[in-house]
Order: structure tokens, then sequence, then C-alpha cells
């Protein structure tokens, strides 16, 4: 089939089952165009088909046949970088980058069809053109500095800066305080345009992530998973598996030659569970595979037969502390009970003349980096390992390879690559360790990727918690105590939970000023997905809770929440509840009035002093554009 | 595994395609858009195929013209040349508005009103306001397998075309009634008259490309202040798609009135068949929705039927 891609003619023999992302990725080595949901969602995979954009993972790459393709490897020439490409520099709309492509691939088509859009417009047109670093207003902004550009032929306009000295542009400067500008000195960096290093590469396609890479010989893997929360592996099957062709290595529990567990605290995740080992959560790796393609790893990984003795199964954390409960792990189900004191509540609560108790949930939440795992093993002549990984922490990925391996740490080498988003969510091993093995066994290269499907089955996630609150405090809003008792579910590993959840219970009082505080935690395993680090580090959920519980305390009081909160907060020579004196810099009270003044500017309606600033619930506008309920 | 189809064609005309579909070595499929298409075949969804019959490059399916006192939509006409058509604004402003809420933008340029239908779920939205805009399916099929010559409306060469009732294409939720070697042509809507109006209106997840959790169509005839007659169309209320006929009965030659309406949604109410979906919402979420959606669409279709 003959077609056009970024202004030249190929003519190309088509593959059966081709979409136009696997042509371009795979065959044409354009591997700008980014597959980040493969499911018509994310947006990642955006190219221009005959001037429209398109989401290349579900575009049959036949129907290209005859037509003209651009990606984003076509969007610069001889004279330099577009001006969307440039102005995603200049605005800062870069961050992990994983979305870049994507998103001005969706950006020009919108310019080539209206080259004056407006915020709303830009707005629209990228609904299903994810960032998940949260870019949008500096990206809005580059497109609206960019199509001007275009428009007029006048210079792309820059982002307005905050000046590091002189008058700022703002009504206040957000870097400094008053009166600390002058202790800063005159500064060079802070407050100018610094496009980062590797910006002009992740807006031209050329940034390579993890998944753009391939090296000669290179195998590709795939993981037989559990798909059961809770049972005893009976029996294991390979043989089928080994018989597909293309299948080069077919490893299980037997093979492993090193350490058995992995663990970023805790050494008690299986690195594959063995028969007669018990499967903790669905995502468990049972037996992994390497073969010459992709399809071959994935069908021989479904033909791997497994029988289970099924298991009751501990879903929640209040369930895993009841005595009776199935005990997961050989020292039980308690991973850590985190304990504050300060004070004494007893004395706070009679002291207290309002008291308001109340328990909530959050939910498990996963961390959606746009950028699946991806982890390349290459075993080099001198025998060593060599990862490829966009990790979080790549020093204890080398701990962790060389332990599985039994190898010295010196022998493995794990060269970050880029994180197309991490947030927490790319700590702890995913495929590293399994890639590793099946190159140590086959002496060649490995690329074991995720996708979407796996990637949410396999990594740790926000801890779900159950925090029940308990607070008092006098007429006038003061604090005199505050009682908390959480249950913070690190699902079947320990990951990162214990200390997750010891800031969960050290922040549970909130960031307020109270003489007594008691603070239970309880980090229970259960047969969920393990949780681990994500933004906000356990504080996201405990700030939800207490914060909950002030704007219900602010209501009991008929207080404004912002008074309430005011009366509280932290200041300069506080103590926090674990003792800490806060020297300088708390910013509390700041931040409130800042809050407070936003809050007046978008909502000028809103009365001094509002009991209560919870906008009215409207079900009918949740999630529709511009309707409005009629009035008859 | 294995490959997602093994052969790809591309016909340029409506013969062609209903020959390959017809002849192909193995299970043979249209494919328009395919954005549903290639998802559910890659994720097990659908029995897997071994040809696929892309329609987008046939001349009458990708049409979008008025034909007398109608319009015809072509079945491979992609949405957002739907939502940007002048003819449909004019005079199925409730197709505009579905088809601008139907997946994201990307999709719209691909996917299409044929495949919104084919695809036969009980509340997609391009499905859910060609009901209430009366629309007809044409259906294409080549001679040999057609039997109810009865039907037949025109011939060309050895393809019988055959107009029927939007509503015979459902067999139930996800199963289209069209069969192997059928076709679906496009979509006539009669051209909306002076005193005629439609709107759509839908509730869905916040930020979701996925399905709605309700969604309603209205298109009515009014006479100063009566209303002569209208249809309303709902999803997801029962397997396929679902024509409001007792909430229509009791608007029909009344003035659109806060006690009319009430009588409607209790009317509506009666007649639908809410389930509890538990990735979208529950039944009882769904019956409080569906009253206030009856009112938005009423009254907008009311307002725009001058």
């Amino acid at each position: 089939m003959k077609l056009s891609i970024n202004h030249r003619p190929y003519d190309i023999e088509p593959v059966p089952g081709e979409t136009l992302a696997d042509l371009l990725r795979k065959r044409l080595n354009l591997t700008g165009t980014k597959i980040g949901c493969e499911e018509a969602e994310c947006g990642s995979c955006t190219v221009l088909v005959d001037d429209e954009a398109v989401l290349s993972c579900v575009y049959p790459a036949e129907r290209a046949a005859g037509k003209t393709v651009l990606t984003i490897e076509g969007l610069s020439s001889s004279e330099g970088l577009h001006p969307l490409q440039q102005a995603f520099i200049e605005h800062g709309a870069v961050q992990c980058g994983f979305c870049t492509p994507g998103l001005i691939m969706t950006a020009y088509a919108l310019l080539r069809r209206n080259p004056d859009p407006s915020e709303d417009d830009i707005r629209h047109a990228l609904k299903d053109t994810l960032c998940r670093c949260g870019g949008y207003p500096s990206i809005v902004r580059a497109i609206q500095s960019a199509a001007h550009h275009l428009r007029t032929g006048k210079p792309l306009q820059p982002p307005i800066l905050v000046k590091s000295h002189g008058r700022s542009p703002l009504s206040f400067d957000p870097y400094f305080l008053e009166g600390e500008r002058d202790k800063v000195g005159n500064c060079n960096v802070v407050g100018t345009l610094q496009p980062r290093p590797d910006a002009t590469a992740k807006v031209t396609g050329a940034a390579q992530f993890t998944d753009d890479l391939t090296f000669d010989g290179m195998l590709f893997a795939a993981v037989r998973r559990a798909s059961v929360p809770h049972a005893f592996l009976r029996q294991l099957d390979l043989e089928e598996a080994r018989r597909i062709p293309g299948v080069v290595a077919v490893l299980n529990a037997d093979d492993l030659p090193g350490a058995k567990n992995h663990g970023l605290m805790i050494p008690d995740w299986p690195v594959l569970v063995g028969v007669g080992e018990r499967v903790r959560y669905v995502g468990d790796a049972v037996a992994i595979v390497a073969a010459e393609t992709q399809e071959s790893a994935q069908q021989a990984a479904k033909r791997i037969e497994m029988e289970f003795d099924l298991q009751p199964v501990v879903s929640d954390p209040v369930q895993a502390r009841q005595p009776g409960a199935p005990q997961l792990h050989p020292d039980g189900n308690l991973l850590k009970h985190i304990k504050v004191r300060k004070g004494n509540v007893e004395q706070g609560f009679a002291e207290a003349e309002v008291i308001l108790e109340h328990t909530f949930h959050t939910a498990f939440t996963d961390h959606m980096f746009l950028e699946p795992e991806c982890s390349i093993a290459v075993p080099t002549s001198d025998g060593r390992m060599e990862i490829y990984v966009g990790s979080q922490i790549p020093y204890s990925d080398r701990a962790e390879v060389a332990a599985a391996l039994g190898w010295s740490e010196d022998r493995v080498r794990v060269i970050g690559q880029l994180v197309g988003g991490g947030f927490g969510g790319k700590e702890d091993i995913a495929g590293q360790i399994h890639a590793a093995l099946l190159a140590n066994a086959t002496g060649r290269a490995v690329k074991l990727s995720f996708d979407r499907r796996e990637s949410l089955l396999v990594h740790p996630k926000r801890h779900a918690t159950q925090i029940r609150v308990k607070i008092g405090a006098k007429r006038d809003g003061s604090l005199t105590a505050v009682e908390t008792e959480l249950y913070g579910d690190t699902g079947a590993y320990a990951s990162l939970g214990e200390k997750v959840l010891t800031r969960a219970t050290t922040h549970s009082a909130g960031p307020y000023e109270v003489a007594h505080v008691k603070a239970d935690c309880y980090a229970m395993y259960t047969n969920n997905p393990p949780a681990g680090a994500f933004r906000g580090f356990g504080v996201t959920q405990s700030a939800f809770a207490i914060e909950s519980m002030m704007d219900m305390l602010a209501e009991e009081l008929c207080l404004d929440p912002l008074t309430l909160r005011r009366k509280n907060a932290m200041r300069v020579g506080s103590v926090t509840n674990t003792g800490q004196v806060l020297h300088e810099s708390v910013g509390l009270v700041e931040c409130i009035d800042r809050v407070e003044e936003e809050i007046r500017r978008l909502s000028p309606l809103i009365p001094p002093n509002a009991a209560s600033l919870r906008p009215p619930f409207s079900p009918l506008k949740m999630g529709r554009k511009g309707v409005e309920k009629p009035e008859i | 595994m294995g490959f997602l189809w093994q052969q790809y064609i591309r016909p340029a005309s409506l013969v062609e395609a209903l020959q390959a579909l017809c002849s192909a070595s193995g299970p043979a499929c249209p494919i328009a858009g395919g954005t549903d298409l290639i998802l559910d075949l890659r994720q097990g969804r659908r029995l897997p195929v071994h040809t696929l019959v892309d329609v987008s490059g046939i001349p009458e399916l990708i049409a979008l013209e008025e034909r007398g006192a109608e319009i015809f939509i072509g079945a491979a006409v992609p949405h957002n040349r739907i939502i940007n058509s002048p003819l449909v604004y004019q005079y199925a402003r409730a197709l505009a508005e579905a088809c601008d809420l139907i997946g994201g933008p990307q999709v719209r340029n691909v996917a299409t009103l044929g495949g919104n239908v084919a695809h036969a779920l009980p509340a997609a939205d391009g499905a859910i306001a060609l009901l209430a805009l009366d629309a007809f399916a044409v259906v294409a099929s080549l001679d040999s397998i057609q039997s109810t010559q009865a039907l037949t409306t025109s011939q060309t060469r050895d393809v019988i075309m055959t107009r029927v009732p939007l509503l015979n294409l459902y067999l139930g939720p996800g199963k289209t009634a069209l069969k192997t070697g059928q076709l679906l042509v496009g979509f006539y809507l009669p051209l909306a008259a002076r005193g005629q109006g439609s709107a759509f209106t839908r509730v869905m997840r916040a930020q979701g490309v996925a399905l709605p959790v309700l969604n309603l169509a209205v298109g009515l005839s009014r006479e100063q202040t009566i209303i002569t007659d209208l249809r309303i169309a709902i999803g997801p209320a029962g397997p396929i798609p679902l024509r409001a006929h007792a909430a229509e009965a009791v608007l029909r030659g009344r003035p659109l009135t806060s006690e009319s309406m009430a009588e409607s949604e209790t009317a509506l109410l009666a007649e639908t068949h809410f389930r509890t979906s538990p990735q979208r919402a529950t039944a009882g979420y769904r019956q409080h929705l569906a009253g206030k959606l009856l009112a938005e669409a009423l009254y907008t279709a009311w307002e725009r039927a001058v």
C-alpha cells in the first residue's frame, strides 16, 4: 500500500492485524507516537490522517492507504521547531513528556481548523488527550501563544514571569513572603525562563522512553499472573507453553537463582509464587516467558496451566484485624501498629464544650501515569546485567535485581530512562527482576512491557483507609483534643506501607495546634493489590478526614470554616503532635489567607463569615457541558 | 493470540463490499470507524474475524445530503461531519447534539453513526437521537440472500435496499439484527418543518468517554401552545433503545405545563425499567434523573419548535 508519512511517500507491504501505531512505532521506528492505554482513551497515540486527529492505536494501518499521515516527527522542518513545539518548551508545558507528542498533534489539528481558539475550544479539543502531570494551564497558554504567532506573525509570547527583582506583575509574589526577598538577594535563576534540558527532545518525539528502545536479538517477555486473590498454588504445568513456536524460556519459582522475595522495606513479595506457596493478590506472578515475539510470549503465558486451592479472601483492613481472619503472612496481618501520643486526650475531651465523632473512608487510587511500566534487561559480554527502566528509585532496583539474581550489586547496572509519569507508582519492582531473570536464562536482551491492564493490576496503589476522628473544641472554636483511629489497607505486600501510614497517622490531627492528641493506626495486610507510595504519601487520606471534620465542626459551631482553621493553625513556635517545635516558615496562616482571597475573588457572592462554603449540590450539572436546568 | 484480522479489504462500491462479506474465506465483518470494533476484538469481547471490510470509502455510505423531504446520512459518515453539518443542525438538532457527545474529539473524527447503531447498545447517543427523530434505516444485501421481496423499495444491480424502522435493527443489548451479508447503508430522517424541534440531553460520569448514565431525546411538533405530536427516546431503559410511548401520549394535544410534564414523567417512570450497572449508576439514580432529563429535553425542543 502507498501512503505519505511526514511528507515522504512510502510503499509498504501490509501486515495482518497491524494498527497504524504499530506500523509507525515498530516497523518505521517513529517512536514519538506513544502508547498509553491502547484503548482509545488517553490520546497519547494521536496522529493526523488527512489533516484530522485520530487515535493510531485503534486505526487499522491499511486504512491509511492513499492517505497522508503526519506524526510528531514530521512537525519540525529544516527551519527549526514548529511554533507549537517552541511554545510548549517556553511555557513549561512539557513535564514527563510522554503525553507531549499527542498533545501537540491534537493542538496542531485544532489550529488547522480554528486558528484563533478560545480556552474553551482548546480544552474541548484536548478532552481526550490526557496530561497526567496536570500541566493543562501551561499547555493551554502554550497553544494560545503558538496560535497568536501563527495568526499574526509576531514573535511567540513568552509566559508571564514573576521577576526575581523589581515589581511583580501578579497581585502577589508566590515565591517570596513579605520581607523575605531581601534575604535571598539577587536571583539569576528563580523567576527567569529556564527551559528544561530535555524539553526539545520531548516536543520532537526524539525523546525515547524504555518501550521505544530495541536491542539486537531482543526477546519479549510475558508474565502469568495468579488472577485469584487468595489461594495456594497446587499445581503448575508449563509444558504447553514451552511448545508454543518462538518461546525461548519459561521460568517458575524453582528456577530462581537468588532471593525468593523482593520489597522496598520488607522482602515479603514473592518474585514468583511457587507450587505449595500462597498467592496473596490477583497480580502475583507465577511464571514468566521469553519469546521471539510479543504475541508468542503472550500466547505462551496464557497456556500455562495453574491449579489453586482457593482460600477465604481478606478484603478490608478492619476484617484483617478481626480474630479468626485468615493470616496472610508468617507474622500475621498486622504490618505495624503506629501510635502518636501528645498530652492527655481524656483531659482534652473533658475540657471540650463540643465533641464530634465521625468515620471516613477513602478508596484505593491508581497513579495512572501515562507510560505503562517497561523494563529491558541486557546481559553484557563481561557477565553483568544492564537494566533499562524508567524508575523512581534506580538504586533500589539495582539492589533488588542483584539479590534476585544472587549476584553482587556491582554486576548490575540500572540505566535510568525517562519516567513517563510516576507519582510514587514507579518505586516498587514491576518487571525489572523478571526481565533480568529471563535475560540471565537466555543470554539475550529481554523486554517486559506492561499494557494498561497489567499496569493497573500489578503496581501498588494509594492506601485505602478507614479513619475515625473524634474532635473536641470550645465554643469559640479552639480545639482541645483530637483522637484518631486509622485502618490502612496496605494490600498483599508491605511496599512502603509502614512509611506512608506513619505520615497518615502523624498528620491525622491536621496542621492544627492541639494540646491533647492520640492517634492509632493499624497498617493491615489484605488480599487487595499492594499499596505504597503515592503523592501526598498518606497525608491525602488523613487530610480528607480531618478537614471534613473541621467543616462539620464549623457548621456545628456556626463558625466560618476558614476562621476555625485560622484559629487553630500551627504557627512559628507551635509544637507538632510528635513534639517537633516549628522554628520558622510555617506558612499555614498565609496559605489560608491566600485561599480565602481566591475563594472571594472567584465567588464574590459568598457573604463574609458564611457558615458553610459548600456549593449547592446539583447532579444535573455533573459531567455535562453548558446545559443549565430549565426554569419553567 | 494471533492477528486481530487476516485480511483487510477496502471496497469502492456496495456490491464489492457485499460480495466481500459473502465470499470471505473466514468470518467477515464490516468496519467503519472501528473505534469499538478493534477494542472488542483486541479484548476478546467478540469472536475473532478473518476479514474486515472497510466501508468508509463507499460513496453511498459517506453521503450526507437532502433527498426530497428527507435528510440522508450514510452509515459511514463520521460524527464530526454530522456535528458540523448545517443541514443536520437545522433539521435534526438532537442528532448533532448527540454526536457531539460521543467519545472524544479524535474518536469522533473516525467513529460513525452506522457503527453507533450497529453496535446495538441500548443507550448509544446517536441511536437515541435517531429514534426521537423518526429515522428509518436502510439495509443493503445481495439479491440471493434476501427473501422478503415485499419490503423491497429500490433495486440497483443485484443489491437490494430495504428500508426498516430503526428498532428493527435491535435484538438485545449489543446484539444487532443485521445478518452477515447485510450492510447498514444509512438513515433517512424527515426534514423538520416549521413548528418542529428536537433536543438531546444526557448525564455521564465526569470526564468519561464511556457510555452515558442516562440519555434522552425529544422530537416534537407544536402549534402555538399545543404539542401536536412528539417522540421521546431514552436509554438505557431496557435491552434496546426505548421509545417512551406512554410519556408521549400524555403530552400529545396538550400544552407544555408543569402539570402535563409531571404526568408525562410519571408515565415515563412506569414504562422504563432502569437497572443498576456497577460501573455507571444505580437504578434509583437513573429514576431520579429521568424526569429531569425529560423536562430539560422537552423544554429545549419546545423552544426550538418555532
